[in-house]
């Protein structure tokens, strides 16, 4: 059985390498990006990988994309822009920028794709809030976690694992990644995944034993 | 440069891998009876103790290199190297190589590579992989059936730049055994003594691990890699 998963962000950093380790366990990779060379980078002999260029940013372009690919089992959604500027100094367009990929390439993302897994009673939708540097991006790290609470407040229970992968400049990609695979393993889990906390390995222990509900 | 046409690819030696992880174990089996399972290579298993030789079962995800991204699982014996050794047991230890009697990968690419540029007994199966876990599980599947199940618990962590071992590998494929020089730059390395569990199917290579003791057996050691990078050269041809 064949399962896809939509990675964006694909061209290089996170989302190459979660297009990357999807592909190498065999699922069918529809990878994302605007950045047409990086993809062709991140798909170099990969043949279950198939890219495409797109923006999140642009709603209609999602859709088209979705239509095009069909259903989707697993969403990374990588596409997020973290620039260090600081809250006073950034230029305006800098900001709209930030808040265009990151909070509305979000949005879109996820209006494109969810309805659908819902529909079919299974997907697994990570998001990735972008690490909170400064300025624009710390707002938007913000309000993608708000963001990803409502559709788990909205939406969970129903057979869509959702999750909120919060970026931070302590954890590599790598790191990250493991931390979602845990964390998707773990059905009812949380909400959130940090890569760059870890939980005492002993509390991890007594929670997975008692296999506890989520606590957001 | 040496280069190989794959797949309408231009693949230029040596192939390097940028990242990869990896789970395996180590187990000491009889030498006779591993003697006889690689007895087609021409090569002899390597005894560090009397009368025992060393088998391994390695998992690999492949997540950044000249090969593309894949899955890999190892079968592999210490053999001794076939030209003339030192005498002692020093003399035995040096320039050990690994005998690679079996490498299921799961992607096509990889698989046209593998065989093609190092002989390496490459076939395609399903190997569905765990290497976020505490513990580190691996499967190889062949038409719905389990072959083999792998599953290795957590070590200690190993201080980091201890080695950059420089192995050679060894393989044979249709009647040719080949050489080829293998370097590996670990990181992010735990090791413990046992710690492995093996199940086995009923695939001709269970049967013959099932023959080593291997689903019995504890393992000498159990070892997970982190972050691999590693360099593959050209093959050479072993003269038998």
């Amino acid at each position: 059985m064949k399962r896809t998963a939509l990675v964006t962000g694909a061209a290089g950093g996170l989302g190459a390498l979660a297009a990357r380790r999807l592909a190498a366990a065999a699922w069918d990779v529809v990878a994302v990006d605007t950045d047409e060379a990086g993809l062709a980078e991140t798909a170099l002999r990969s043949p279950n990988m198939h890219v495409r260029t797109c923006d999140v940013t642009d709603p209609g372009a999602v859709l088209d994309l979705l239509a095009l690919i069909g259903p989707v089992h697993r969403v990374v959604h990588a596409a997020v822009t973290a620039p260090a500027g600081a809250a006073l100094d950034q230029p305006p367009a800098e900001v709209k920028q930030v808040l265009d990929t990151d909070i509305y390439g979000t949005m879109h993302v996820v209006r494109a794709t969810l309805p659908g897994m819902l529909e079919r009673g299974a997907g697994e939708l990570a998001l990735c809030a972008p690490p909170p540097r400064a300025g624009a991006a710390a707002a938007a790290s913000g309000a993608v976690a708000a963001y990803a609470e409502a559709l788990f407040r909205e939406h969970g229970g129903r057979g869509v694992t959702i999750r909120c992968v919060q970026l931070d400049d302590a954890a590599p990609p790598r790191l990250a990644l493991d931390a979602l695979d845990r964390s998707l393993a773990r059905p009812p889990g949380d909400l959130h995944v940090r890569p760059g906390r870890r939980r005492p390995a002993l509390v991890e222990g007594i929670r997975s034993a008692l296999n506890l509900r989520p606590t957001e | 440069m040496q280069a190989h046409a794959i797949q309408g690819e231009r693949v230029t030696l040596p192939v390097r891998i940028r990242d990869a992880a990896v789970g395996s174990a180590m187990f000491a089996v009889p030498a006779r009876a591993a003697q006889a399972v690689i007895a087609y290579s021409g090569l002899e298993v390597a005894a560090p103790l009397p009368g025992r030789a060393i088998c391994s079962l390695a998992f690999v995800r492949y997540a950044d290199g000249d090969l593309g991204p894949y899955h890999e699982f190892a079968v592999a014996f210490l053999v001794r190297p076939p030209e003339a050794e030192p005498p002692g047991v020093l003399g035995r230890l040096r320039g050990v190589g690994a005998f690679i009697h079996w490498l299921p990968v799961n992607q096509e690419f990889t698989l046209d590579a593998g065989r093609t540029i190092w002989g390496f007994p490459k076939e395609i199966t399903d190997i569905p992989m765990d290497l976020a876990g505490r513990v580190k599980r691996c499967a190889v599947r062949l038409g719905g059936r389990t072959v083999i199940e792998v599953a290795v618990k957590p070590g200690v962590p190993m201080p980091a730049g201890t080695a950059a071992p420089k192995v050679d590998a060894y393989s044979c494929l249709d009647g040719v055994t080949r050489r080829t020089p293998w370097t590996l730059t670990p990181s992010e390395v735990r090791t413990r003594p046992g710690g492995a569990k093996v199940v086995l199917g009923d695939h001709p290579v269970a049967e013959e691990l099932r023959g080593l003791g291997l689903d019995r057996a504890r393992a000498l050691s159990t070892s997970t890699v982190g972050h691999l990078q590693m360099v593959f050269d050209g093959a050479e041809e072993v003269r038998r």
